[in-house]
């Protein structure tokens, strides 16, 4: 409900019999119906002098929350930060399974959602109650489109074996991705030549990453940098490979990068459901009226949490999907 | 947060809608609102004023779309960036550069941390001093056993 446009109706209010307030709820705050400021805003709590200070104080709270939230990511993104600089060929290796136009997508969805959010905030505070509840179905609907983007990348993953830990069973080899085929076209052919050739002789002695190269001469002819250098980066041959004495195979610590990816992601995906649940409430609360320019706190602290999520994942797209 | 009480408010809403129309009125709060804040704070005599303009800034739409039209342009830009070799860490620095850029603006304008109480904007830099603390104290640790890690691979690799 929004506040009392004229200063009549405020004194109508001030004036009501206090049976009036203790319907309200306040029986041992009997004083509350002679204060002008809480008639007049019935989303006033009792606590609170004016609507500002409850405005101030839940907004400081929702500031000391989302402290809290990156805080908690932060745990998150430490780990990946050590992973990554411990193993980078694992990050170059994996991110080719990741669909970079599904993750941009999900950018660009869930930027919309925050311009939409935004947008509730100022439909609120001008009570444009119409406008608000559009804005919110808008943010809800980014919301679950959002989820169902993730839920096929998920689904995929699951099908394809990239799980984390003893459940990271690939079955598909990373140079018979069209991501990595359309990149490294020559690495593509000559991992395949090196798979080939590991498939005739499965029992081949083990050699040390230092003389794998001097064994792939004999072989066949000597790779090129544009052959070599992408399969070397993702760990695909040389010391860093899971098995040495093969002579292509994939990184050893491969599958933590899923782990990571599965944590993050995952963690932020509940994140987005919490909103979805929380908008639906708001919205229903803007169905009934609730919201104008002296009441519109939740949807502003809504609409800051969602801001946040919107935040992390501006981070997580090019830290998971954009690994040069 | 406080007492629901779905009553009969058609009439206030909509003259609530009359009160506040246009952007000039947006405006006008931007160059109002410090003021109005620390008013409300000292006396109690301000609050009245404050609560006659509204509780906090009202972001102008061609700002709101603006902001959009630049977070997505910078998406763009931060997609079509891997496709250059940087150098081995060039494009990760390319690529968070271009994240907090986008993440400032969201902070700044959608957050609407500019127009905030000054308070809620250092609450929210203390945490991101302390996840900057806390990665690079981890880094730098891990960076200090970076030979131990190198001397270990090298044995496992010669026992094979």
């Amino acid at each position: 409900m929004s506040e009392p446009s004229t200063a009549t109706e405020a004194a109508k209010k001030a004036s009501a019999p206090p049976p009036a307030a203790h319907d309200h709820g306040h029986d041992d705050h009997g004083h509350e119906a002679h204060d002008p400021i809480h008639a007049a805003n019935p989303h006033l709590a009792h606590h609170f002098d004016t609507p500002q200070q409850q405005f101030d104080a839940g907004k400081l709270g929702i500031w000391l929350f989302l402290l809290t939230e990156v805080l908690f990511f932060a745990g998150l993104f430490c780990a990946y930060t050590v992973y990554r600089s411990m193993h980078p060929e694992v990050f170059v290796y994996a991110h080719y399974f990741l669909d970079t136009k599904l993750g941009a997508l999900n950018t660009c969805v869930l930027l919309i959602s925050s311009l939409t959010a935004a947008w509730a905030v100022r439909n609120a505070q001008l009570a444009e109650k119409k406008m608000l509840m559009i804005n919110i179905v808008v943010t809800i609907a980014c919301a679950f489109t959002f989820m169902c983007v993730k839920y096929v990348e998920y689904a995929h993953k699951y099908h394809d074996g990239l799980l984390p830990g003893k459940n990271f069973q690939p079955k598909e080899q990373i140079w018979e991705l069209k991501s990595f085929r359309d990149r490294h076209p020559e690495a593509a052919e000559y991992a395949e030549k090196l798979a080939k050739l590991d498939e005739k002789k499965p029992e081949a002695p083990a050699a040390a990453g230092a003389k794998l190269e001097g064994k792939v001469e004999e072989k066949i002819e000597r790779p090129t940098e544009e052959e070599l250098e992408p399969l070397l980066a993702a760990g695909l041959v040389g010391p860093r490979s899971l098995d040495p004495s093969a002579h292509i195979s994939r990184p050893r610590m491969a599958h933590v990068f899923f782990g990571i990816y599965f944590f993050m992601t995952g963690l932020h995906g509940f994140h987005v459901l919490i909103g979805i649940g929380i908008w639906v409430w708001m919205l229903l609360k803007a169905a009934k009226g609730h919201f104008g320019p002296n009441y519109f706190g939740p949807i502003d602290f809504t609409a800051l949490y969602w801001h946040l999520v919107d935040l992390i994942w501006i981070y997580l797209f090019p830290l998971l999907y954009l690994i040069h | 947060m406080s007492d629901e009480k779905p009553e009969a408010e058609k009439p206030e809403v909509e003259s609530a809608d009359h009160d506040h129309d246009g952007h000039a009125h947006g405006d006008a709060h931007a160059a109002r609102d410090p003021h109005a804040a620390h008013d409300s704070h000292a006396h109690g005599d301000a609050h009245a004023h404050g609560a006659d303009h509204g509780l906090a800034h009202t972001m102008p739409l061609p700002l709101l779309f603006g902001v959009l039209g630049a977070l997505l342009a910078l998406t763009v830009a931060t997609v079509a960036v891997t496709s250059f070799d940087l150098g081995a860490q060039g494009n990760l620095i390319v690529a968070m550069a271009i994240a907090t850029v986008k993440a400032a603006l969201v902070c700044v304008f959608f957050m609407h941390l500019l127009w905030d109480k000054k308070f809620n904007a250092v609450l929210f830099l203390t945490s991101v001093l302390f996840l900057i603390l806390f990665l690079s104290m981890t880094t730098t640790d891990r960076g200090e056993y970076q030979h131990l890690v190198d001397e270990y691979r090298a044995m496992q690799l010669g026992q094979k």
